[in-house]
């Protein structure tokens, strides 16, 4: 059974002039268990839309989500989620940050203090616990955004241009250290980013999303093992062709 | 915010010591230039002591404050004490009806919507002409004077507890969500501590405005309170003694200022990290 189902997905905010108000229109997609897969299109497209509406947090105005076979009907729930802003909580240091959601689901302290500790490990944070997110790096703020959506640990992991805010380098550098953590916690990903390199460095499959209303133009798999290399030739091929169909 | 956050943890604190008592002690340095320039000109004839009354008075004025008193037996001590007590229990009361209130119309749009109009007239009714109102209502007792210092701070205090609580980034309410957070889980745990700083913000502006109206509210029925003082020394042309409670007025201000200053550094530690980094 798909993981995560998307069914005819439509969503229709209002607006005065139709065309506009109209995000996305009619995707359908089928996600497998443990996949990952990135929406890429241009800024305004309606792949930020489309992956609220799979978190639960903005209702389709038509068609349906199914995750597992059900139908979603509000966020969390095995959804972890990473904003393109970290979306931290400032008043929290790093680890209360990654503690959050446990402390949510009614964890007891020690437990979950335990099982943060080992995240911010995880994602390389060790020696910051105690540091606020406004004492941090962009970096380091998203490398705590991704403890703390691992720290429920959700089934579904979904990424808004999570390395969108980022200079270049640290960009790269943080796209090696989410394949990691990902090689270490299996998860289905859906990853949404308007970077062609960082969609081919990253998934498993990609779904390129047309300009507003955004649709499905074409779906690629990639198939070679990582960490891959820019300068593949296969990759550079596929850039091409994605860039020809995003412009 | 940018990545400059990222100070060294040894590099940070060091650097900013002497930064901070430079402007210090040059803020002092320049208080203490004027004083001494006030005086030399009260000396040389060009400020006339009357209208200016020089340091050296006010010093001489002082000590009848602190040994005979003004009017005679109510000394400074009594004068600052019941001062402090009645801006207390005012500003206590507004602070601590503003805050669930302002929570409550913060929270909801439809109030939020029927109280704007209400709360901005309010705002631009200037304390002082509610007091022919308040004695009518409530006499020239100890109740009048409490409830027009509330007044004065109630509405500055629930302008910014409203604004706290409805300007919230809705990012972290959404963050908040897709963690399993309840929504009475995502007001205490969320709502509130963003809330935090604008209410600090509020509650320190509030006991400025405290501050104002006391010379106001101690002007009914009563020869105590460093307001009363200011208003009695004119009757009998003290112009010294209405400075020293001015002066003395202006200093608590100062001082409880800087005190809550120094609290919300203590119990908002991340609020100021957010600062330093956007400096």
């Amino acid at each position: 059974m798909a993981k995560i189902e998307i069914r005819g997905v439509t969503k229709r905010y209002e607006s005065e002039d139709a065309a506009q108000g109209l995000a996305v229109e009619n995707v359908s997609l089928t996600i497998e268990d443990n996949e990952f897969v990135t929406l890429v299109g241009r800024s305004g497209c309606g792949k930020t839309t489309l992956l609220n509406i799979i978190a639960g947090l903005v209702e389709p105005t038509g068609g349906e989500v199914l995750v597992n076979g059900r139908r979603v009907t509000g966020p969390g729930g095995g959804k972890g989620m990473v904003f393109q802003q970290h979306a931290l909580f400032p008043w929290l240091t790093a680890i209360q940050n990654v503690e959050f959601g446990c402390k949510s689901r009614g964890m007891p302290p020690a437990e979950r203090r335990g099982s943060a500790a080992q995240l911010i490990e995880l994602v390389g944070l060790r020696g910051s616990e105690e540091k606020y997110p406004g004492e941090l790096s962009g970096g380091m703020q998203q490398r705590v955004a991704i403890a703390r959506a691992l720290a429920l640990d959700p089934e579904i992991l979904l990424m808004d241009e999570p390395f969108g805010a980022l200079d270049e380098l640290t960009r790269i550098e943080m796209q090696g250290e989410l394949l990691r953590v990902w090689s270490t916690r299996k998860k289905t990903v859906v990853f949404v980013t308007h970077s062609i390199t960082e969609a081919l460095m990253l998934s498993d499959r990609i779904v390129v999303l047309s300009a507003r209303p955004g649709r499905i133009r074409q779906e690629c798999a990639i198939d070679l093992p990582r960490p891959r290399e820019r300068a593949n030739p296969r990759v550079i091929a596929l850039y091409e062709e994605i860039w020809r169909n995003l412009s | 915010m940018k990545r400059s956050g990222a100070t060294s943890p040894e590099g940070a604190p060091r650097s900013r010591g002497p930064a901070l008592a430079a402007p210090r002690l040059l803020g002092a340095a320049f208080v203490a230039g004027l004083v001494l320039l006030w005086q030399a000109a009260s000396l040389a004839g060009v400020l006339k002591p009357f209208y200016f009354p020089p340091p050296s008075r006010l010093a001489l004025a002082f000590w009848e404050l602190a040994w005979e008193g003004f009017p005679e037996g109510v000394r400074i001590g009594t004068h600052i004490l019941i001062t402090l007590a009645r801006i207390g229990q005012g500003y206590l009361l507004a602070v601590g009806v503003a805050i669930p209130l302002g929570i409550l119309i913060g929270r909801s749009s439809v109030l939020d919507r029927l109280s704007l109009p209400i709360i901005t007239f309010a705002r631009s009714v200037a304390t002082l002409s509610l007091l022919p109102l308040v004695i009518v209502w409530f006499g020239v007792g100890e109740l009048s004077k409490v409830l027009l210092i509330a007044y004065g701070c109630f509405w500055v205090m629930l302008t910014n507890v409203i604004a706290g609580v409805k300007y919230i980034d809705p990012l972290l309410i959404r963050a908040a969500q897709t963690l399993d957070t309840s929504p009475a889980g995502i007001f205490v745990r969320v709502v509130l501590p963003a809330a935090l700083p604008r209410m600090f913000a509020g509650a320190r502006v509030a006991l400025g405005v405290g501050f104002m109206v006391i010379v106001g509210a101690e002007m009914i029925g009563t020869i105590q309170g460093l307001g009363a003082l200011i208003m009695e020394a004119r009757t009998y042309y003290r112009t010294d003694i209405s400075v020293v409670g001015m002066v003395a007025i202006g200093l608590f201000g100062f001082g409880i200022s800087v005190g809550l200053e120094r609290l919300e550094r203590v119990l908002l530690p991340w609020h100021r990290g957010l600062e330093s980094v956007r400096r």
